[in-house]
Order: C-alpha cells, then structure tokens, then sequence
C-alpha cells in the first residue's frame, strides 16, 4: 500500500516537474511550429542565470525571475536574428536551432565554466504526508507547474491576447488578412516560449546539479512529451504526455535501474509517434 | 503549366546529387592518391590519428546518402557507430577458430543494417514526418549511450571497454598485424575508397536516382508506383550498416570505446561536418568528416571553448547562406566564372 502510495505520489510530482520543463516547447512548437532543438539551451541558460544571480545575493524568487526574463530576452533576440527568416522552412528551424544550442552550450561554458554548480534549496524540509514525505520544494515546483499550465489556459480563453494566438494557430492567413500583426505575434510567442523555458530551468535549478548539458536530458524528453500528448494540445496535451512520460518512467524506475527505464520509456514513445502521430488523444 | 511542372523533374546528371558535377570524381581520386602517398612524406601521431578521421569521414558519407541523396536528416550516426565499436570489441573477446576481428566486421554489418531497417520500416511505413525522424534518431543515439552506461557487466559501463587492434589473417598465407600504425593505415584506406566507390556507384544506379526522386517529390514517385518507404528504408539500413562497420573499424583502431562515443554530442558533430563539408557531396561528406574532426582536435588543444563557438557560428553560416556547404560552393566557381565573361 505504501509503495503503491508513493509511487502515485512520485509520478504526480515527475507529471508536473516535466510538464513545467517541457512548456515552453509546447509553445514554442505547438503553436509557431519552430522545432526547437534549443530548448535545452534555454533551461540550461535559465539555470545558471538563476545560480549567477543568487550567488551575488539575489533571492531565490527574484532570480528566478531574473532568469526567465533574461532567456526570454536571448530568445527573443534570436527570433528577430534568425528565425523569424525561416518560419516557412521547418527543417532549417531544426538545424538552426540546434546551431543556437550548440552555440548557447558554448557561451555558457566560457562564461560560466564548466564545473558543477549547486544552487541551494530555497525551501528545504519535507511536507509529511502520513504514508509519505514530499520534499517541499519538489512540491511547490510542481504546484508551480500546474499553476502555469492553469494560467496560460485562463490567458488563452478568456483574454484577447489568447485570441489572437489561436486564431494564428488555426489559420494564419486570415488571421493576418483580419489585421493580426503575424510578424509580432509570433515574436511574441516565441519570446513567450523561451521565457517559459528559463522560468523552468530556474526553478529546476535547485533539484539539480546545474552542468552545461542538463538542458540535454530534458530536451527529448520534451520533445516525447509534446508529441504523445500532441503538438498544439498546449494545456491537457502537456499535462498527459507529462504524465506518459513521466508515469511510466516512474514505474518502470520501480523494476529496473533509472537509466533503463528511460530508454524503456524512448521506446514506447516511437511506438506511439508512430501510431498516433497527433498525440495519445487524437484519432489522427 | 504541365510543361513547367515536368521541367522541374530533377535530371540526376548535372543536378545538385554529384555537388562537383563530373569533376568530383576526379578531385575524389586526388584526394585518394595523396592520403595513400601521405605515410611516405609524413610519419608519427598523424599516421597513427588520421585512420581514425577517416572512418569518421565514412560515417559523415553513410549520413550524407541519406541527407543529401533522400533528404532525411538522423541525429543517431553515431549512435550506429559506437554500437559497431562496441561490437566490435564483443566479438574480439570470442574464441571461435575464427579470426574474431573479421567476425565482428560482419557483424557490425549485420547489426547496423538490421537495425536501422527495423527502426527505418516501422516508422517510414507510417509516413512518419522528416522532423520526426530527427527527434527518433536522437532517441537512438542516447538510448545506445544510455544503454551503454547501464549494462556495465557487458560494456564497462563509465569506464569503457578496451578493444585489441585486429590482425588480418588468410588462412594458410599468414597473416598481418594491424598494430602498427603504417599497416592498420592501409587497412583502413580501401574501406574509404570502396565505401566513396560503392556510394557513388548507387547514386548512379536506379537505386539512387529513385531516392534523389522521393527528396524532390515524395508524393510523385509514390503515384508513379514506387514504393517509398521501402527505398527510404533501404537507404537508412545502408546508411547505418556503413556507420555501424566504420564504428568496429574504430573501436579496433583507437583500441577503446566510451559510452559518449554514441551520444548526443558526437551524433551532431556528425551534422555539422557534413552541412559545411556539402550535404550534397559525397566527397564533400567525406573531406568534411576528416578535416573538420582534423581541426577540431588540433584546435581543440589550443583553445577548446572557442573552437566549438565558431564552428557553432559556421554552421549557422552555413545553413543560413550556403546550403550546399564547401563542395556547393566549390561546384559553383565554374558557373559564376562563366557567367562573368
């Protein structure tokens, strides 16, 4: 019973720390249709922006946000460079994109080094719940996640900015021939996507030991995330391939070593791009 | 309208497939004739090194037949390549009555290419999309690394698995060490100059000609009555059959094999000397895998971080303002030339 409990109570926290970590692809990808390789980078860049700024004595939230902003500034930056010359040409996005992370990579370890650096737990302690003990940071990132996704569903269906996105998504010509500036739009969005991605790497930071490759370990794993949930499922999309993702790899983790069980989890994703290839909720 | 759209056909002979347009065999036997001559005028860690760049030069060709000849792009290269290694270093530690190197050859063969017909048939049936098959293929890539890792009884896991340098042996005749640095170097020259040969060959061929077919236009050749995912597949199977073998050549060669020889980091490497070599050429995929891994190491002893910024920014260079890479813009001179006078 208590392993049946903490397994639940494991895979809900892995659900919502992957969803958070693969947001901002899910905007990015799902509704500018850029194939960002660089997401690693940008939760990468998010995590050791958070580290600089919280070992010259910001605190921890303030970095946090310090982090998001200035990633979402790189991003937007590298969007108005680049990409935004290419929204027609899907497959240069990708090797584009992967340029910016090989290229981010780089930045980073010059400027940053190549060590491991640790950001300390904000929040340490556990929340003790009867049969199990949460970390109370792990809780509160995850309770973060689940806030972003519920925010950015309340911004997408009830502001006008939200509007305006979907009505990109759906059909970007008459949207602009309505007079949507789709230029700025899909600045905006993906500046919206990287930012995302930074705030996650932020948060993330304090789990983790922060080198300049955790991006890497995220990246195809939120690339599986969007694409079993479905590209453009932005909300209960992330929220299931999250849960695909992360539920299983928790449960597989309970049989065989952790490392296993993530290729186990590769596996199964391939199968199910290759036949569900819009996602576990669509028919096709 | 028709007469437009027919004239769009790609005719394979002068098209972008050969990069250097006839002259590229030409250049192609320069290149070869010099890297044979090369331990003559030149010995030490260069003879010893340079074998290894070169089977890297293989495993940039096997990614150029499918980048530049079908248009599909495979992060995993060199995940086929560290499961050749890997391989490789398996079949030396059995005892058969056989030489076991030329096991492990075959092999690397069999596994390569069986492999990726597998992974290549279950999803190009599907019609799965380029882009996909990117994130796929970097799935492979880290599975091979991950599954390296974690299987340490079998691999070494972190540590890595130290591999014999094979011998040539046959049969009655006698046989010759490869553990010299000289001989293993002319071992390994023909496989380039037989794999370039073999590319070539098939690019040329109806095999390659219906590939450069299904990059221009899939849904043409499939109302003409090709079966596309069967050539796509056959393509990647080739492509990772080539580096999977390159891979065992290597492991023998370097006499050690790492997990990280496999990931993520090493797999697009394999990208970007092809897209700056010329994903078009073959030779260009070739010279682009040797001297960019020639430079990267050389350079990389001098000032590792800013070496991989720039070549960062030639890649980016490179997609943004020359597609075709070194060969593409090497093919062009004579028609840029021409077009002055």
């Amino acid at each position: 019973m208590e392993t049946a409990i903490s397994v639940v109570v494991d895979a809900t926290l892995i659900t919502l720390v992957l969803a958070l970590a693969a947001f901002g692809l899910a905007i990015i990808y799902g509704l500018v249709g850029v194939i960002n390789m660089g997401h690693g980078a940008f939760l990468t860049l998010g995590a050791y922006l958070t580290w600089a700024a919280t070992t010259s004595g910001v605190p921890f939230i303030l970095a946090v946000a310090i982090a998001a902003i200035g990633v979402g500034i790189v991003g937007l930056i590298f969007e108005h460079l680049i990409i935004r010359h290419f929204y027609d040409k899907p497959f240069d996005t990708l090797l584009l994109t992967w340029a910016f992370f090989l290229v981010m990579t780089e930045i980073i370890k010059i400027v940053f080094g190549t060590d491991f650096r640790n950001v300390a737990n904000p929040l340490p302690g556990a929340i003790d719940l009867g049969a199990v003990k949460i970390p109370a940071y792990r809780g509160l990132v995850g309770l973060i996640g689940l806030a972003l996704v519920g925010g950015t569903a309340f911004v997408f269906y009830r502001t006008t900015l939200g509007i305006k996105i979907r009505a990109l998504v759906q059909n970007r010509e008459v949207a602009s021939l309505l007079g949507l500036n789709i230029a700025r739009m899909y600045k905006l969005v993906f500046a919206i996507g990287a930012c995302a991605a930074g705030l996650a790497g932020g948060l993330l930071s304090p789990m983790l030991s922060v080198d300049p490759y955790i991006g890497n370990v995220f990246l195809v794993r939120s690339f599986f995330v969007v694409i079993v949930g479905g590209v453009g499922q932005l909300l209960g999309g992330t929220l299931v391939g999250s849960f695909f993702i992360g539920g299983s790899e928790t449960l597989f983790a309970l049989f065989s070593k952790q490392v296993f069980a993530q290729t186990v989890v590769f596996l199964l994703a391939i199968v199910i791009l290759r036949f569900r290839p819009a996602g576990i909720l669509r028919q096709k | 309208m028709t007469a437009d759209a027919d004239r769009r056909i790609p005719t394979v002979g002068h098209f972008s497939l050969w990069g250097l347009g006839q002259s590229e065999i030409g250049m192609a036997a320069l290149t070869f004739i010099v890297l044979g001559l090369l331990p003559i005028f030149v010995s030490g860690y260069s003879i010893y090194i340079l074998p290894q760049y070169m089977l890297f030069g293989v495993m940039a060709m096997s990614l150029g037949l499918l980048w530049g000849f079908v248009g599909i792009l495979s992060f995993g290269q060199a995940g086929f390549f560290a499961l050749g290694a890997y391989t490789m270093g398996l079949a030396m530690q059995l005892d058969l009555g056989v030489n076991p190197a030329y096991i492990g050859m075959l092999l690397s063969l069999v596994v390569g290419g069986t492999l990726a017909a597998v992974a290549g048939y279950f999803l190009f049936s599907a019609g799965v999309r380029a882009t996909y098959f990117v994130l796929v293929t970097l799935a492979l890539s880290i599975m091979v690394e991950q599954i390296a890792v974690s299987q340490s009884e079998i691999t070494g896991g972190w540590n890595g698995m130290f591999i014999d340098r094979m011998s040539l042996t046959f049969g009655a005749l006698g046989e010759i060490s490869l553990y010299d640095d000289a001989p293993a170097y002319y071992a390994v020259l023909p496989v380039v100059v037989v794999t370039y040969a073999l590319l070539r060959y098939l690019a040329s061929a109806r095999f390659g000609k219906v590939l450069v077919g299904i990059r221009e236009n899939e849904d043409r050749l499939t109302a003409l009555g090709y079966n596309v995912s069967v050539y796509k597949t056959g393509a990647f199977a080739l492509s990772g059959a080539i580096a999977c073998f390159a891979g065992a050549l290597y492991g023998t060669h370097a006499s050690f094999v790492a997990p990280s020889l496999g990931g993520v980091l090493f797999s697009t490497e394999v990208v970007v000397w092809v897209a700056i070599g010329g994903r078009n050429s073959l030779l260009g995929a070739l010279m682009g895998g040797i001297l960019v891994s020639a430079l990267s190491n050389y350079v990389s002893t001098i000032t590792p971080e800013y070496w991989q910024l720039v070549l960062g920014f030639i890649f980016i260079f490179v997609i943004v303002f020359f597609k075709g890479g070194v060969a593409g813009a090497v093919a062009q001179l004579p028609r840029l030339w021409q077009s002055r006078i």
